[in-house]
């Protein structure tokens, strides 16, 4: 069953005089998201990634296409799709004098939360956000990692099916970002919340999300797990050896070798696949009488396939 | 839950975030004391400078006092939201399942509040000072009379609001200026009948002039109109359906041109 189903999806944003000039945001976006998935969308700045998060959120008009989130038409339904989703950002802001607190309680009322109800979620949004301490601090005393934090307990105020994040641990310190991950993690384990978040760090994508999309110039250029992109770019596999003598000429033509490099006493061979090549080549190493003395394979990471991408 | 009390519980959200922003905000005490306390201290100076009698004083004194508390009430109106612009938080209550509606309610209950509070001290001072009694011509007569002034704020703050929606912060200053054209027509100094013939028509197309024409006859004045209190209801109701209506629109655009998120940012 799919939480999104998005077709075609385009939008254009129309600046200067009389509109005049134009730029295309997307340009004809298809995804499918099925529920209880945590669904990366990757891309450099101005992919459109935030342009396509915002329409899934209701708070922008495709200009074409069609998409269909928890069953409820996007543009037709969003009243009754704005119940069931929720939004947090990594730059998010909140009013600047509103206590953390009554930040919380702001937003749940819009919900209709209200008395015991509404404290309680309260309550239970400042545990989980770790927020206690803070709760009658103003926003705008607030550290970066503690407005994140409470952004994304704000974004669990109606206990959403959907949440979107937008770059949800930007300009975070590392073990801020780290414990942020974990939690978004078990949001979909303990709640089996769907989530669709953008990121700009692959590490993050690679640990949280189950699929990944990459979006360039508004098109989706990849998606699939990220095992399956680093398939689908064709990086290659990276296999280092420690040979003696530790200069073998042929090594470069050897089948299924793309190029070869010799770095810290080790040739290091990109090859199309490690998993096939590694035992064909020290077949041959060894009829050829060069002895290996040390092998390490590694497989691209996610960040090359990124570089590769939005090159 | 019933959706009567989801309304009710959403249009409180707004209207206790108004107070919560109100009440911890220096400048916006200015706006409760400073400014209408000054208006209508000035403005009575110059009644006394000019030698006016008790009926003129009595006349410019309640367009002083009605301008005053409608601009509170106005830009409590506006703030609902430009509070959210200002803070770029414009998305997170738009992603929620509000309507406008509940956004301007709920911060036209807080100024209505603010005004009647405003409209009090300056009776009271006005009465101390001047020996003019805002308060003198009943409770009904007194009622419409605010009530109109209310209705045009309320008028006045959402189409703040739609040009927001429509043009950004650049509007921003539309929320203090725009009090400053009624301030020109609808007869706060002076009678509309003094206003050059199509200038008096547009005044005769605002609300408040007709509340300020139904008050003023309880202090004797002839009122320039017949049943002002009946027109000057029907045209607020009509310019409430107009601005309410503005407002969504403007908002559906702002959906389109990506003027909601570029608020949020």
């Amino acid at each position: 069953m799919l939480a999104i189903d998005a077709r075609d999806v385009v939008k254009t944003f129309h600046s200067g005089l009389l509109g005049r000039r134009r730029t295309a945001a997307l340009r004809g976006v298809s995804l499918a998201v099925p529920r209880g998935a945590i669904f990366g969308v990757l891309g450099p700045n101005g992919a459109g990634k935030t342009t396509l998060l915002s329409i899934f959120a209701t708070l922008l008009t495709p200009d074409g296409g069609t998409v269909t989130i928890l069953g409820h038409d996007v543009v037709r339904e969003a009243g009754l799709l704005r119940r069931r989703i929720n939004l947090a950002s990594g730059n998010a802001s909140f009013l600047w004098n509103l206590r953390v607190a009554e930040i919380l309680a702001f937003y749940g009322r819009l919900y209709g939360l209200h008395g015991a109800t509404l404290r309680r979620r309260v309550e239970q949004l400042l545990e989980v956000g770790e927020l206690g301490p803070h709760r009658r601090v103003p926003y705008n005393e607030l550290s970066t990692g503690l407005k994140q934090r409470l952004s994304l307990a704000k974004s669990l105020v109606n206990d959403p099916e959907l949440l979107f994040l937008d770059e949800p641990t930007l300009g975070l310190d590392p073990d801020i970002s780290v414990r942020m991950r974990s939690h978004i993690a078990s949001l979909r384990r303990e709640r089996g919340m769907t989530i669709v978040l953008t990121t700009h760090y692959m590490r993050e994508a690679e640990e949280l999300c189950d699929e990944i999309a990459f979006i360039k110039a508004g098109l989706i250029l990849a998606r699939g797990t990220s095992g399956d992109l680093k398939r689908q770019i064709r990086i290659g596999d990276v296999i280092a050896l420690r040979l003696d003598p530790p200069h073998v000429p042929w090594l470069s033509q050897a089948p299924g070798v793309l190029r070869c490099a010799v770095a810290d006493g080790r040739v290091h061979c990109t090859v199309d696949e490690a998993d096939k090549r590694l035992p064909e080549l020290l077949r041959a190493l060894h009829s050829e009488g060069v002895m290996v003395r040390d092998v390490q394979v590694r497989e691209p990471d996610l960040e090359q396939v990124f570089v590769e991408l939005a090159r | 839950m019933s959706s009567w009390r989801a309304e009710l519980v959403a249009v409180w959200a707004f209207a206790l975030r108004n107070l919560q922003m109100a009440s911890r905000n220096v400048f916006l005490l200015f706006e409760l004391l400073f400014w209408p306390v000054v208006n209508v201290m000035s403005i009575g100076l110059l009644t006394r400078f000019l030698g006016l009698s008790g009926p003129e004083i009595s006349f410019v004194l309640t367009g002083t006092i009605a301008f005053n508390t409608l601009q509170v009430c106005q830009l409590d109106v506006a703030y609902a939201l430009l509070y959210d612009a200002w803070s770029k938080s414009m998305k997170h209550q738009f992603v929620a399942p509000i309507g406008v509606r509940h956004l301007t309610v709920g911060a036209w209950i807080v100024g209505m509040v603010r005004g009647v509070f405003v409209f009090l001290l300056q009776a009271l001072l006005a009465r101390w000072a001047f020996g003019f009694d805002p308060l003198g011509a009943g409770p009904l007569p007194l009622a419409a009379f605010l009530a109109g002034c209310f209705l045009t704020a309320w008028v006045i703050g959402v189409l703040v609001c739609a040009l927001v929606m429509l043009v950004g912060l650049r509007a921003e200053t539309a929320a203090w200026a725009s009090i400053n054209l009624v301030l020109l027509l609808a007869g706060i100094y002076y009678p509309i009948s003094v206003l050059p013939g199509p200038v008096a028509g547009v005044a005769a197309a605002i609300p408040l002039t007709y509340f300020l024409d139904a008050y003023r006859a309880h202090y004797g004045f002839v009122p320039e109109f017949r049943a002002p209190l009946r027109v000057g209801f029907l045209l607020a109701a009509g310019y409430i359906l107009v601005s309410h209506w503005a407002l969504v629109a403007a908002v559906r655009r702002a959906r389109r041109s990506g003027l909601l998120l570029k608020l949020s940012e």
